[in-house]
């Protein structure tokens, strides 16, 4: 195993620990992108460029921005009198 | 369930499933060195029969081009329920003003948002564009550079604002893509056998290696899918981003 895959899994770890441990939706949002980025530099050093691509577009830009988009709705929709 | 009984019995599924784990872990092969009949021989077949250098291409869209098709059509359905559930509750009409949260009004985008959006959202698109093109030679193929185009589309909405954004992204374009892109995988899979070969047989001409186009009907499956995904994905983030719309007096509680 070279030095990067050892930072890249403890990388990994960390930010999927990351993840679990913030509390605050926005902030976990955020951590899930970031933790979608680390993954897919994860399969880019285990030489899967293919899987790093989906990763990378959904993982860090399209999950996210769902969760966003659930949280918008969650503010700014109030039921009718 | 008491938390304590409910503690009791997580210890007592850990210690009975402990052994099986370690056993198995055990049995693993050393990293990296696991045998890989199959892939040796895709790498060993692949470049002579297909022409092709990307033998993950090969692989999806050839030598196990059907299971591609239940996973495209896993997609389709799943944007499909998804709009069915999020367009119920305000249908295909389009506004043009996203909502307020009371007391904290939408921020104008900053100049260095807006220039960064408008330098990178060209770049990206075309690079999905070349990922798609270029899935037979290189790394990527149709589901990623779908994905890619999919989420670059998201610089618009990142960079102007939900108007614009919305202006630019026509549902129906989109609808069409997704179908048209669905139908022409499957279509693929069919018109070999109209031919009077097996499910989607590369029965076209494949070209020269390192070509763009080479690999024959995988070309024209690797564009369906591409089209289906693109489609599919812009479908989802639109529908999400319609959900942060001002609710219209007619729209359903």
């Amino acid at each position: 195993m070279t030095a990067l895959l050892v930072l890249s899994l403890l990388l990994a770890a960390a930010s999927g620990a990351g993840v679990v441990l913030t509390r605050e939706p926005r902030r976990q949002a955020l951590a899930i992108a970031f933790n979608g980025l680390v993954l897919g530099l994860l399969f880019m050093s285990l030489q899967a460029p293919d899987v790093a691509y989906s990763e990378i577009a959904v993982g860090t830009a399209a999950v996210p921005l769902m969760i966003f988009g659930v949280l918008v709705s969650l503010k700014t929709d109030r039921p009718k009198k | 369930m008491k938390r304590r009984a409910r503690l009791v019995l997580a210890a007592v599924a850990t210690l009975a499933l402990v052994p099986g784990l370690g056993a198995a872990v055990a049995q693993l092969p050393r990293f990296g060195a696991h045998p890989l009949p199959y892939g040796e021989a895709i790498n060993r077949v692949a470049p002579v029969e297909r022409h092709v250098t990307n033998m993950v291409t090969a692989v999806n869209f050839d030598y196990r081009g059907l299971d591609t098709v239940g996973e495209e059509f896993m997609l389709l359905t799943a944007v499909t329920g998804a709009l069915v559930l999020l367009r119920g509750r305000r249908g295909e009409s389009v506004t043009d003003s996203a909502a307020e949260a009371p007391g904290r009004p939408i921020p104008q985008r900053s100049p260095a948002l807006r220039l960064l959006c408008r330098c990178f959202a060209p770049v990206l698109l075309l690079f999905g564009l070349y990922v798609v093109l270029h899935a037979q030679l290189t790394p990527g193929g149709g589901f990623q550079g779908g994905a890619i185009i999919g989420s670059g589309t998201l610089l618009i909405y990142l960079g102007e604002d939900y108007r614009i954004w919305r202006r630019h992204m026509r549902a129906h374009l989109f609808d069409a893509m997704e179908a048209v892109g669905a139908l022409l995988f499957l279509g693929a899979g069919i018109a070999p056998m109209i031919a009077g070969a097996s499910f989607l047989q590369n029965i076209l001409p494949l070209g020269r290696t390192g070509s763009l186009i080479s690999g024959g009907l995988i070309l024209i499956a690797n564009a369906g899918v591409a089209l289906a995904v693109t489609g599919g994905f812009v479908l989802l983030l639109l529908e999400f981003l319609e959900e942060t719309r001002a609710a219209e007096p007619e729209d359903e509680a």
